[in-house]
């Protein structure tokens, strides 16, 4: 594995204290993928196999509406976690997608190895506490902004904290994602600065 | 009749609710899945071997217009449905439970199993070539996502009566399938 990959590992499982020995094991677990741009990298209705750290790229992760129209979760970008969380830990089919919507590499760990890792060192067990406690109150801090904020509102809030490599991505997407019509994102970025 | 507009993640999301009910179905012990209703109707493994038929005649076409079809860099495609081609694949589109009417099976489409030959390994292989079949024609749903829509349509399984683009193929065995499943639906509930 790559010198960077792996510190990008570590950033991400901080506070684990592995040997020399262990940190070469913790390497080998992680497999690199890559997908193409609007490459699909969990299905819905297939059970989610990995649990990913992004190297490189953007994902969303969405679900269909009634009409078959995409509706956005959340993304992940470079140094960022990724996957479909709950099929992964469930072992359920999924209900959302997961795509690349740009080329992407990703560094994935097995289910299988994943939970081994958390056999081998109990002390991963406080960093899943602290990482799905900042998923679940990602998630509740977004709904705040979904129920009380205006559409300009939640456009100036989510342009000041996404990082660039979002701003590229197509519209629709972060539309979406802010829950309005591809056409008030539009009209917001040519008419309100951030 | 309203619009329809088809989408690959749509018919993936679908596919993949099928095969997931098929992998149900293949642990069912081999009586439930050889026992028909009554002896002018399929059993479970015969509905199967029908839907493997259904979808070897597009096949060659699906790959042909795949090749066909000129690459994209866009986003992947969204595709209204025309009015005859809509229509049919209404016709087979299931209802919640129930299937919308009854469709005399041509005989080409027909498994024709010899009950008495249904043993273990035959229904391990009639399983095995349905996913093999519906595999690869989710593979081409997502081999098409790359694509544009703007190959010359092809002569659907019933003849160049009705001509279909790939959104419109994929729709109609898909609710083909889904048509099919809840005929499974109702073998297994009759076994009750």
């Amino acid at each position: 594995m790559e010198h960077s990959n792996l510190e990008l590992l570590k950033s991400v499982f901080k506070g684990i204290a592995f040997t020399g020995e262990e940190e070469l094991s913790f390497a080998k677990l992680w497999k690199e993928r890559h997908f193409k741009q609007n490459g699909l990298i969990t299905e819905a209705g297939s059970i989610e196999r990995y649990f990913y750290v992004v190297i490189e790229g953007v994902q969303a992760i969405y679900l269909l509406d009634q009409k078959g129209e995409k509706v956005v979760l959340g993304f992940s970008y470079a140094g960022s976690p990724s996957g479909v969380f709950d099929s992964f830990i469930h072992q359920k089919p999924s209900d959302t997608f997961l795509e690349a919507l740009k080329p992407s590499r990703l560094l994935a760990i097995s289910r299988n190895e994943y939970l081994h890792l958390f056999e081998k060192h109990p002390e991963l067990h406080q960093w899943g506490h602290y990482f799905f406690r900042d998923i679940l109150f990602g998630r509740l801090f977004r709904e705040v902004e979904l129920l009380t904020l205006s559409a300009e509102e939640r456009y100036v809030a989510f342009m000041r904290r996404c990082p660039e490599e979002l701003k590229v991505i197509p519209q629709k997407y972060l539309a979406s994602y802010l829950n309005m019509k591809p056409e008030t994102f539009s009209r917001l970025r040519a008419s309100v600065s951030y | 009749m309203a619009t329809l507009v088809l989408t690959p993640e749509q018919q993936i999301q679908r596919l993949n609710s099928i095969l997931n009910k098929v992998e149900v179905l293949q642990k069912l012990p081999l009586n439930r899945l050889i026992t028909a209703p009554n002896t002018k109707s399929w059993n479970v493994l015969e509905v199967l071997e029908h839907l493997r038929i259904a979808y070897s005649l597009y096949d060659k076409k699906i790959e042909n217009a795949l090749v066909g079809s000129p690459s994209s860099n866009l986003d992947s495609w969204s595709f209204k449905a025309r009015p005859w081609q809509r229509f049919l694949i209404e016709g087979q589109r299931p209802k919640g439970k129930k299937r919308p009417f009854k469709i005399k099976t041509l005989k080409r489409f027909e498994p024709l199993l010899d009950d008495k030959s249904l043993s273990e390994e035959a229904s391990d292989s009639i399983f095995e070539n349905f996913f093999t079949a519906y595999q690869l024609l989710k593979s081409s749903i997502v081999e098409s996502r790359q694509k544009q829509m703007k190959h010359r349509p092809f002569a659907s399984a019933i003849g160049p009566v009705v001509r279909f683009y790939l959104p419109e193929a994929f729709e109609f065995l898909i609710c083909h399938a889904e048509r099919h499943l809840v005929q499974i639906e109702e073998i297994l509930a009759s076994q009750k």
